[in-house]
C-alpha cells in the first residue's frame, strides 16, 4: 500500500513529471556515444567557414592591423578545427572568431552580410560543437592518442564521449525552426503576400507574374507547417523518420532560390546531432566495410 | 533519443555539486540564452544585437512594388502598355523593380512624357509592407491628369 505522500504525489502526475523530467536529464547531459558524428560535424563546420569567408579573409584584402589579426585568428583557428588539434580549443577559438565577426565586425563596424543569421549560426555551431568529444575521431589527436597507447602498450582510448553539445544542437536548430515559423504565422505570410514580394524583389521584378497568388499561398502553408514539423518532430526517432528528407529539400531549396549563403548547408550538416550517435558510427563501420549491415539498418532514422 | 545513457545526474550524493549535476546547469542555461533571443525580440518586442532573433527574409521585399499599367487607345479601349519598350529600356535594367512610391511616380511621369500630350494612362499598383499587400494606387483616374 503507497504512503500517503506517494498516493498525493500519484494524483498530481509529479511522479511522472518528476520521471519526464528524469529521462529529460539522461538525454540532455547523460548520454555517451561514439564521437564520429561530432568529428564529421567537426570537419565540416571547418570547410563551412572557409567556404563563406577564406575568399573575404585573405591577407591582401584588409590590410589594417585589426583585418590582419582577424584574419590570422580566422585561418589559425578553422585550420586546426578541420585537422583536429586540440579539437575543443580549436572549436571555441573558431566559434569566437565567428561572434567577433558577427558582433564586432558585423554589428559595430558595419560589415555586412556578417550580421546574418548564417554567420551566427556557423559560430554557435563551432562553439557547441567544443562539448561535444569532437577530437575524438578523425582527427590529429586521435592520431596522436593512438600513438601515445601504442608507444605504452596500452590499447588507444575509445572513440566514445559525453554528447551533450549535441544534445544543445538538437535545442538550437529546434528553437530556431519554431520562431522562424512563429515569425510566418501571420496573415501577411499565410495569404502568400510576403513570398510574392520576395519572389518579385529576387526575381519578376514590379511585373506581377499570372498564377503566383495561388502558389505563394500553398507553398506558405506549406513552409510553415514543415517548420512547426521540423521544430517538435525531429528530435524523435519515430517522426524524424518523415521529416529528414523534406527538411533537406526545403534547405536545399532555398539554397537554390535565395541568397542564404552556408546557412542551408550548415543546418543540413547539424542535422547529423539529430541521429542517435553510435546508429551512425554503425553506419560508417558499413561503408568501410567493418560494421553489421543488420545493426546499422535499423537504426539510423 | 535512444543513445546509451551512462551516469544519472540525479545518482550523485546529496549536497555535492557533480560534474553531471553542473553540466545539467549549464544546459539549461545555454538552452535559456537561445530561446531568450527570440522570445525577446519576436514575443517582447526587444531588439538588440546582443540576442539573436530568428527571423529570416522578414525585412526582404519590403517596399518592392507591383505595378500594371495601360494606356487608353483612340477608340477608347485600354490596353496593357509596356514600360520597358515605351521608355526604351533594357527588361533586365533599373526600371524592372520599382521599389518605393517616388520611383512609380518618376517611371509614370516618364511614361506620360513619352506618351505625348493628352496621353490618359491607368496605373494599378500596391506595396509591399509587413502585413502584407497595401493598395496605394487605383486606375480610376488619369495618371497623366494633372
Amino acid at each position: 500500500m503507497p504512503a500517503p505522500a506517494d498516493a498525493i504525489a500519484d494524483r498530481l502526475g509529479l511522479r511522472s513529471m518528476h520521471a519526464a523530467a528524469a529521462r529529460f536529464a539522461d538525454w540532455a547531459v547523460d548520454t555517451e556515444g561514439s564521437s564520429r558524428s561530432s568529428a564529421l560535424i567537426r570537419i565540416g563546420l571547418a570547410m563551412l567557414f572557409w567556404s563563406r569567408w577564406a575568399g573575404e579573409l585573405l591577407l591582401y584584402r584588409d590590410q589594417s592591423p585589426i583585418g590582419l589579426f582577424l584574419a590570422a585568428n580566422f585561418f589559425v583557428a578553422t585550420m586546426l578545427l578541420f585537422l583536429g588539434y586540440h579539437s575543443r580549443i580549436a572549436a571555441v577559438w573558431a566559434g569566437s572568431v565567428g561572434l567577433a565577426m558577427y558582433y564586432y565586425f558585423g554589428f559595430q563596424l558595419g560589415r555586412e552580410p556578417w550580421t546574418h543569421h548564417h554567420t551566427y549560426l556557423l559560430a554557435v555551431a563551432a562553439l557547441l560543437i567544443a562539448l561535444t568529444p569532437c577530437g575524438r575521431s578523425y582527427s590529429l589527436d586521435r592520431y596522436l592518442a593512438v600513438m601515445r597507447a601504442e608507444r605504452m602498450g596500452v590499447a588507444p582510448p575509445a572513440e566514445r564521449g559525453n554528447l551533450w553539445g549535441l544534445r544543445l544542437i538538437v535545442v538550437q536548430l529546434s528553437v530556431l525552426y519554431f520562431f522562424t515559423a512563429l515569425d510566418k504565422t501571420s496573415y501577411a505570410f499565410l495569404s502568400g503576400a510576403r513570398l510574392e514580394a520576395i519572389f518579385l524583389w529576387y526575381y519578376a521584378g514590379s511585373d506581377y507574374p499570372a498564377g503566383l497568388a495561388w502558389l505563394a499561398t500553398i507553398v506558405s502553408l506549406a513552409v510553415v507547417v514543415l517548420e512547426y514539423g521540423l521544430a517538435f518532430g525531429l528530435p524523435f526517432r519515430a517522426t524524424r523518420r518523415y521529416l529528414v528528407l523534406p527538411g533537406l529539400a526545403f534547405h536545399a531549396i532555398i539554397y537554390l532560390t535565395l541568397p542564404v549563403y552556408t546557412f542551408s548547408a550548415t543546418m543540413a550538416l547539424l542535422y547529423l546531432a539529430y541521429f542517435d550517435a553510435d546508429a551512425v558510427d554503425k553506419v560508417i563501420a558499413r561503408l568501410q566495410g567493418t560494421g553489421s549491415p543488420a545493426t546499422a539498418k535499423g537504426e539510423i532514422s | 533519443m535512444a543513445d546509451v545513457v551512462s551516469t544519472r545526474v540525479g545518482a550523485e550524493p546529496a549536497g555535492r555539486l557533480s560534474a553531471g549535476r553542473l553540466r545539467f546547469f549549464a544546459f539549461i542555461a545555454i538552452a535559456a540564452f537561445m530561446i531568450a533571443g527570440p522570445v525577446a525580440e519576436q514575443v517582447f518586442g526587444v531588439q538588440t544585437p546582443l540576442l539573436r532573433s530568428w527571423t529570416m527574409f522578414s525585412a526582404i521585399g519590403l517596399g518592392v512594388i507591383d505595378a500594371s499599367f495601360e494606356i487608353r487607345q483612340p477608340d477608347g479601349t485600354l490596353v496593357p502598355l509596356d514600360r520597358f519598350v515605351m521608355l526604351g529600356a533594357r527588361r533586365d535594367g533599373t526600371l524592372k523593380r520599382i521599389e518605393s512610391r517616388e520611383e512609380l511616380a518618376s517611371v509614370i511621369k516618364r511614361l506620360c512624357t513619352a506618351a505625348g500630350q493628352g496621353v490618359d494612362i491607368r496605373v494599378r499598383a500596391r506595396q509591399a509592407a509587413r502585413n502584407g499587400w497595401q493598395i496605394i494606387r487605383t486606375d480610376a483616374d488619369n495618371a497623366c491628369a494633372g
